[in-house]
């Protein structure tokens, strides 16, 4: 196991995606502390920016302790092992993952999870915008794996998402699930607005308020309960929607019937 | 005193070509053809807040200083910085905006232009979803549908109508400045006629009760042969006033709109009443209009680019310009506002790959906006020095912005001393483009036109292009200097 301490408080970014279990595998400390970072402009190694100590323990392979919000691309790719952060951590943790296993005990930065294909990422603070969401430009987000928010999240989530799970325990912004494909997005708490706009399939189930459903989708039924994935069901009893009918789109939107009695105009179409 | 024509506007994005200028003791005295705010610049620019000599601050004042010394202190706060941005570049030509992008790229800074405070969002869903799109030439002899969406061309493009659409007179359309003009008069006389009643001249006629509803009319004025003009706003600007169709949508309102008009346009039915304050049926006829056009344009403003959904309300703009092809032939064009903002980002594009926010820091261009854009570097108070040209920050950012912005060394490039001069470090006095200085500027529908070198600038004021060149000249020395000393130490 690695540990990474930051030596001071980070003001410039610093790209720092040689943190990968991948990476640190078979390297000695000395190897690693020569790794290559950028910190704003000038070139850096890992061992100006960070106290690095090894210990013998195998699990997790990479643990960060301290504030490391300036600290971008944590675990870019990675495909095993473990990274713990014990603070918070910058943009693009976990993107283009592809196995292994993140834990933040704080608060991460825009993108993470970002291009995601396989493994898991769990949040115990507060995520920041585009979570889960693919780089500007592509047309495919989330691919697989699992993400779990337990605090709240910014705006522009889950977009693209072409499958896996994102569990968000608390809030999310507006845009969630925009042009989603596939896959399901949970959300215990309030949801913004324009939640699963121009989607075209997929599953968003909100089990917390929710202002407005977008005009472009028709209520379908009243269900009693949602299946999340393998582990984890829903109880509604829950509004159906389907849409985004302007994408001629058959994605379903859940939406809790008891926390959102202004949405009850739409039973009489059903 | 000599006349020069065809003169190149540089004010606002519409970049009007037929500007007649007369020019008397190396001073414009008369401006044809232009706009208020036209003839406003060419004969206001020379104001007493003209800058005249390189300022440096010293104890907290500005001190007039050689243009050679403001040089080698610029680029070295340039040379040393670890983060530096380089914002601005909408009101300069392409020439110095192409020397900005090798300035940039040197001193491994975070290139942005004022895009990002603008249409930056137009230009990130036009990556997600493509535009269609062409030249206002085009529209001006070939389209009979001109939808206005968050934009009030008549006070901020004020040419715009006149010179590439409702009101001017194309090949294969007339122009609808007469059926204006009797709409005008018509309005005249109705008001007078409800004078008149009031004063009891004549006896009142009881009238049918209007609807009370947020829109100015039932929409018989759409069914009219020739040119259509729809305004939909959040307030009756001056465009709205002189449309055929006006409508009002709530505030932050307008992506449910244009998705509901994309559903209908596609023929599915509505479970709601009402979108945005609007009854369906009003948007059914808005659509029908859009479909049953032979050539429609949707220009749109701030209104759709910096209200709640920002760059989604462009991406929903344009899928539903995708949608309406499959009917009918249709095509999209954003506002653009300063006179070479459309410029700046075909340069940056040109050069770097990217249009606006991009980050030279490791040595490679990078582009994510929301991470590489100057106002989030700022917000989060990342950069450690910065370089402003042709743009004021320091009068439209938001507090903490400029707050960081100013904490590190600020070096302003321009003719006058605005806000963010005042608050600089350094400030470069720079000769007007376009009045002062010629080169391309890009319209915007991204037709490059030449700008017009008409006066002499005032003796030692250099243009932007040039004052860049020599701040990168020295910054390449003063890297050179320290490359030479670290391997004399290695």
């Amino acid at each position: 196991m690695i540990t990474l301490s930051p030596l001071k408080k980070f003001q410039y970014p610093v790209m720092a995606e040689c943190i990968n279990p991948d990476v640190f595998k078979g390297k000695t400390t000395a190897e690693i502390a020569a790794l290559s970072v950028w910190e704003g402009n000038k070139q850096k190694t890992l061992g100006d920016l960070f106290a690095i100590e090894e210990t013998a323990a195998e699990n997790p392979s990479i643990v960060i302790n301290g504030d490391a919000s300036k600290v971008r691309r944590v675990g870019m790719g990675m495909k095993n092992g473990e990274i713990v952060v014990n603070g918070n951590i910058g943009m693009h943790v976990g993107e283009k993952m592809a196995g292994g296993k993140i834990t933040v005990n704080g608060d991460a930065g825009g993108w993470a999870g970002s291009d995601m294909k396989k493994g898991l990422i769990e949040i115990h603070g507060n995520a920041g915008d585009y979570l889960a969401s693919p780089y500007r430009g592509s047309s495919t987000g989330m691919r697989g794996g699992t993400i779990i928010v337990h605090g709240n999240v910014g705006s522009d989530s889950a977009v693209f998402m072409r499958g896996g799970v994102i569990k968000i325990r608390g809030n999310a912004g507006p845009f969630l699930g925009f042009r989603m494909g596939d896959g399901t997005v949970y959300v215990q708490k309030e949801c913004g607005t324009r939640v699963g706009a121009c989607m075209t399939g997929g599953k968003i189930i909100i089990a917390g308020a929710l202002q407005e459903v977008m005009p472009t989708f028709t209520i379908d039924s009243i269900k009693p309960k949602v299946k999340v994935d393998e582990t984890e069901t829903a109880a509604g009893p829950f509004y159906v929607f389907l849409g985004d009918l302007a994408e001629s789109g058959s994605g379903k939107i859940f939406v809790s019937k008891a926390v959102n009695p202004h949405l009850s105009m739409y039973e009489k179409y059903l | 005193m000599s006349i020069v024509k065809a003169v190149t506007c540089p004010v606002c994005g519409s970049l009007c070509d037929d500007i007649e200028l007369t020019v008397e003791n190396n001073e414009v005295v008369k401006v044809k053809n232009g706009c208020a705010m036209c003839e406003s610049k060419y004969l206001g620019y020379k104001s007493e807040h003209r800058i005249r000599t390189p300022l440096v601050r010293k104890d907290g004042k500005f001190v007039p200083v050689s243009m050679d010394e403001a040089v080698h202190k610029a680029a070295e706060i340039l040379a040393n910085a670890n983060y530096p941005i380089l914002y601005g570049w909408s009101s300069t030509n392409c020439e110095a905006q192409r020397v900005g992008v090798e300035l940039a790229e040197e001193v491994g800074g975070v290139l942005d232009n004022t895009a990002v405070v603008c249409h930056g969002p137009s230009i990130l869903s036009v990556q997600e979803v493509g535009i269609p799109t062409c030249t206002l030439g085009q529209i001006r002899h070939r389209a009979d549908l001109m939808l206005y969406w968050g934009c009030d061309p008549w006070s901020a493009h004020p040419r715009h109508l006149e010179r590439y659409t409702s009101f001017t007179e194309g090949r294969f359309e007339d122009s609808a400045w007469k059926a204006y003009l009797q709409k005008v008069k018509a309005a005249a006389g109705k008001k007078k006629l409800v004078s008149a009643e009031r004063l009891e001249f004549v006896k009142s006629r009881p009238r049918p009760q209007t609807q009370a509803c947020t829109i100015s009319g039932p929409p018989q004025t759409l069914k009219k042969d020739g040119r259509k003009l729809i305004v939909i706003d959040v307030r009756k600007s001056m465009t709205a006033e002189m449309a055929d169709y006006f409508i009002q949508v709530e505030p932050n309102k307008d992506y449910e709109v244009m998705q509901a008009i994309r559903a209908l346009v596609r023929d599915h039915e509505l479970d709601v009443d009402k979108v945005g304050g609007i009854p369906v049926e009003y948007l059914e006829e808005v659509a029908d209009a859009l479909v049953n056009c032979n050539f429609g344009v949707i220009f749109f403003g701030m209104g759709l680019t910096q209200s709640a959904g920002k760059f989604r309300n462009i991406d929903v703009a344009i899928s539903l310009i995708r949608d309406l092809n499959r009917r009918t032939k249709f095509a999209i064009m954003p506002m653009r506002g300063h006179f070479n903002v459309a410029g700046a980002n075909i340069v940056s594009t040109w050069q770097s790959g990217y249009p606006y926010g991009v980050d030279f820091s490791l040595g490679y261009p990078r582009y994510n906006p929301g991470e590489t854009t100057c106002m989030d570097v700022l917000l989060r108070g990342e950069s450690d020095a910065s370089l402003v040209i042709a743009a004021d920050p320091g009068a439209t950012f938001p507090k903490r912005a400029v707050e960081h912005m100013v904490k590190t060394p600020l070096i302003v490039i321009d003719p006058h001393m605005n806000a963010t001069a005042m608050l600089a470090d350094i400030v470069f006095p720079s000769a007007f483009v376009g009045i002062e200085v010629g080169g391309t500027a890009y319209r915007m529908d991204n037709v490059p036109l030449p700008l017009k070198k008409v006066v002499e600038p005032p003796a030692g004021i250099l243009p932007d292009e040039e004052i860049l060149k020599r701040i990168l000249e020295e910054v390449r020395i003063i890297k050179a200097q320290k490359m030479a000393k670290q391997a004399e130490a290695a």
